[in-house]
C-alpha cells in the first residue's frame, strides 16, 4: 500500500470516529429534545405533580343583572368558567373583585383560587359530565351566600422535583463545600509532605472512584438507619456531600497549587501570619478555582440518581423538614428514573430530561466563563 | 568616609543547614544603621541565603538549621522576639516585582491592614506617604484602584518597595531588586535606596557589580557560604585585601 493510501485510510478512520461521538450526541439531545419538547411549558415548569383536591368555602357575590358580559360569565364568583373534556368547570379568568380570591379552605386558611383551578362539586351539586356551558353558568349562578366548593388544581408539573433538587444543592454545598475547601487548604498550606499525605491523597483519589451506589448503600445503612433521619433531604444531602469532596477537595487543591509562592512570601514578609495570608490572599486568588469546583458539584448533584435513590425517596413533594417523615422527596433525575421505570411515561421524562440538559449546559458555560476570566486575570 | 554609626544588626558565628548542607559557614558581621550594604558573590554562594535569615523568611523552608546569632538591637532575633513583629521591622523586596493581584491602593495598604488599622481616613495617608517614599506617587495618584499588575515592571517594582515600607519598617532587605528590570527602572530604584537609606538601613544582594559600588556603602564578598571579605565600599572594590574578591571583582570568575 502506498504512504498515501495509508495516510487516507488513517485519517479517514480519525474522521469517522470523530463524526460517530458527534452522531451518537446528536441522536441522544435530539430524541430527547423531540419527545420532550411538547411537554415542556411554562405550567410544566411551575406545577405541582399530582392534582390537588381541596374544598373551599366562598361568599357569593350579590348577583346583578348584567349584560354584555363574556361567555361563560358567572357573576355569583365573578369568574369565567369553560368546560373541560370531563365536562367539568375551569376557571378561565377571574375578576378582581371575586370571591374566589377570599377563598378559604376547610382549616379556614386563605386559599386563593387561580386560573385553571378546575369546580367540580358546588354546595351538594356535582358539576361534572355537563355538556352546555350556560348549563354549568347557570347552576354555579344559583348559588348564594356561604357556600363550599369541590376545587382541583391540576398538577402534571415538576415544580417539586425543581425545588428538591435545589434544595439538595444548597444543602449538600453548604455541608461539603467547606469541608472540602479547608480540607483542600489543609493538604497544600499545612501538611508536611510524607507518608500521612500520600495515604490522603490516596484515600481521595479512591473515594472518587468508588461507585455512587455504594455511597448509596451507606447513606442508607449510616443515616437513614442508624442516625434516623428516614428517607429525607438532609440524608441525602449527607451522602451526596460525602461524594462530592474527593471533587472538591482535588479541584481545590489545584486551584491552591497554581498560587505563585511569591504571594505567600511577600505576605508573609509584610509580617503577615499564616492565616492572614491564606485568608486575604491565598483564598481569594484560588476563588475562581473553587467556584469552578462547586459548579462540577452542582452538575454531579444534579445528576446523582443511585445514592439519591437509596436516601432521599421517590415521593414527588417539596420536603417540608430536613429530615423525618416529611421530608422526602425526589429530585429532577430521580423522577425522571421513577417515570420510565413506573409510569412508562416518556414524554415527561424526556421534558425532564431537557430541563436537565439546559442545566447542564449553562453550568459548563459558567465553569467556563469563570476559568477564562482566571486566566485572563493570569496573564 | 563614613563616621561610625550605631550597629543595627551583629551576626554572630552564624551557620546554617539544608538538611546536611552547610550553606552559610560561621558568619560574623556587624550591619550599621542607615547605610546600604551589598552583598555580592556568585551564584549559591549563599548571599540570599543570608540575607533571609535576617528576617527569617528561611523559616519557611523544611530542613532549615540555624546555628549562631543574629542579634538585632541588641535582640536575638531567633529568640527573643515574634517572628511576626520581625518581619514588620525587616521588610522584604523580592526579586520578581511580586504585587498581589489587587488594585495599587489594596497592595500598599495590605501590610497596614493585616496588622490592624481600619480607619480609611489613616490607610488612605500611609498609603500616599509610602507611594510618595517610594518615588511612584505622582505615576500612580490617579489610578490608585488599578490592578497593580497593570503596571510596568519598575513600576511594579517600587509599588512592592511602597508597599513593604508601608508597614514602618527599620530595615529593607532587596533581593537583587532589579535583575528583572530594564537600566532605566534599575536606576530610579537605586536612587530610591540612596535617598531611603536616611531613614531605613538596607542591604541589597546583588549581581551587579556597578551596582554594588554605585549605590552601597559596605559590601560583603561571599564565597561558598563563607564571608571572604566586608568592608567599605570604596576599599573592596578599589583594594581588596583577597585574592579571591579581586579576581571576582574584575570578573575573573563568577
Amino acid at each position: 500500500m502506498s504512504r498515501k493510501a495509508k495516510d487516507n485510510l488513517v485519517r479517514g478512520a480519525i474522521y469517522g470516529c470523530a463524526g460517530f461521538t458527534v452522531l451518537i450526541l446528536v441522536v441522544i439531545i435530539g430524541f430527547i429534545v423531540i419527545k420532550g419538547l411538547p411537554g415542556i411549558s411554562i405550567d410544566f415548569l411551575t406545577r405541582d405533580y399530582e392534582d390537588k383536591t381541596t374544598y373551599i368555602s366562598v361568599d357569593a357575590a350579590e348577583q346583578e343583572q348584567t349584560s354584555g358580559q363574556e361567555e361563560g360569565y358567572v357573576s355569583s364568583i365573578k369568574a369565567v368558567i369553560g368546560l373541560n373534556d370531563k365536562g367539568q368547570a375551569v376557571i378561565t379568568k377571574l375578576d378582581e373583585d371575586s370571591p374566589l380570591k377570599e377563598a378559604k379552605n376547610t382549616k379556614n386558611e386563605a386559599y386563593p383560587v387561580s386560573k385553571k383551578d378546575i369546580i367540580t362539586k358546588a354546595g351538594d351539586l356535582k358539576i361534572e359530565g355537563i355538556s352546555s356551558l350556560s348549563d354549568a353558568v347557570s347552576s354555579l349562578n344559583g348559588l348564594s351566600g356561604n357556600v363550599k366548593l369541590k376545587i382541583t388544581r391540576p398538577g402534571g408539573g415538576i415544580l417539586p422535583m425543581v425545588v428538591t433538587t435545589l434544595y439538595m444543592i444548597g444543602i449538600s454545598l453548604l455541608i461539603s463545600a467547606p469541608v472540602g475547601i479547608f480540607s483542600a487548604v489543609y493538604l497544600i498550606e499545612y501538611a508536611k509532605p510524607g507518608r500521612l499525605m500520600s495515604t490522603i491523597h490516596f484515600a481521595i483519589q479512591n473515594l472518587a472512584g468508588i461507585p455512587s451506589i455504594i455511597y448509596g448503600l451507606f447513606g442508607s445503612l449510616f443515616f437513614v438507619k442508624v442516625c434516623r433521619l428516614q428517607y429525607s433531604l438532609l440524608a441525602g444531602a449527607l451522602t451526596l456531600s460525602i461524594i462530592l469532596l474527593p471533587t472538591i477537595i482535588t479541584t481545590t487543591e489545584e486551584a491552591l497549587k497554581a498560587i505563585p509562592k511569591t504571594y505567600r512570601e511577600s505576605s508573609l514578609g509584610l509580617g503577615a501570619t499564616k492565616l492572614q495570608t491564606i485568608n486575604k490572599v491565598i483564598l481569594p486568588n484560588a476563588m475562581p478555582g473553587i467556584l469552578v469546583a462547586l459548579l462540577l458539584g452542582i452538575g454531579r448533584i444534579v445528576g446523582e440518581s443511585a445514592a439519591l435513590l437509596l436516601t432521599a425517596g421517590t415521593v414527588a413533594q417539596i420536603p417540608q423538614a430536613l429530615f423525618g417523615n416529611s421530608a422526602s422527596g425526589a429530585t429532577l433525575t430521580i423522577k425522571m428514573y421513577t417515570l420510565m421505570k413506573e409510569e412508562n411515561d416518556l414524554t415527561t421524562a424526556c421534558a425532564i430530561g431537557i430541563v436537565l440538559l439546559v442545566i447542564i449546559i449553562f453550568i459548563n458555560w459558567a465553569s467556563k466563563a469563570i476559568t477564562k476570566r482566571l486566566l485572563k486575570k493570569g496573564a | 568616609m563614613a563616621e561610625k554609626k550605631p550597629a543595627k544588626f551583629s551576626v554572630q558565628d552564624l551557620s546554617l543547614y539544608y538538611g546536611d548542607f552547610k550553606a552559610l559557614n560561621q558568619i560574623n558581621m556587624e550591619i550599621p544603621q542607615n547605610e546600604i550594604i551589598a552583598f555580592i558573590g556568585p551564584s549559591g554562594c549563599g548571599k540570599s541565603t543570608f540575607l533571609k535569615t535576617i528576617n527569617r523568611m528561611n523559616d519557611l523552608i523544611e530542613g532549615v538549621k540555624v546555628e549562631g546569632k543574629i542579634y538585632m538591637d541588641g535582640t536575638d532575633i531567633y529568640k527573643d522576639i515574634d517572628v511576626i513583629k520581625l518581619r514588620q521591622k525587616v521588610g522584604m523586596v523580592f526579586q520578581q516585582p511580586n504585587p498581589f493581584p489587587m488594585s495599587i491602593y489594596d497592595n500598599v495598604a495590605y501590610g497596614p491592614r493585616i496588622h490592624g488599622i481600619k480607619k480609611k481616613s489613616q490607610l488612605d495617608e500611609i498609603v500616599e506617604t509610602s507611594l510618595k517614599q517610594a518615588a511612584i506617587w505622582d505615576e500612580v495618584k490617579d489610578r490608585l484602584k488599578k490592578n497593580a499588575l497593570g503596571m510596568s515592571g519598575g513600576q511594579q517594582q517600587r509599588i512592592c518597595i511602597a508597599r513593604a515600607l508601608a508597614v514602618e519598617p527599620e530595615v529593607i532587605l532587596m533581593d537583587e531588586p532589579t535583575s528583572a528590570l530594564d537600566p532605566i527602572s534599575t536606576l530610579k530604584i537605586e536612587d530610591l535606596a540612596v535617598e531611603l537609606k536616611e531613614k531605613y538601613t538596607i542591604i541589597i544582594v546583588t549581581h551587579n557589580m556597578q551596582q554594588a559600588s554605585r549605590i552601597s556603602d559596605r559590601t560583603a564578598f561571599f564565597l561558598t557560604g563563607d564571608v571572604i571579605e566586608y568592608g567599605e565600599t570604596e576599599e573592596i572594590f578599589n583594594n581588596p585585601v583577597q585574592k579571591k574578591t579581586e579576581d571576582y571583582i574584575t570578573g575573573r570568575f563568577g
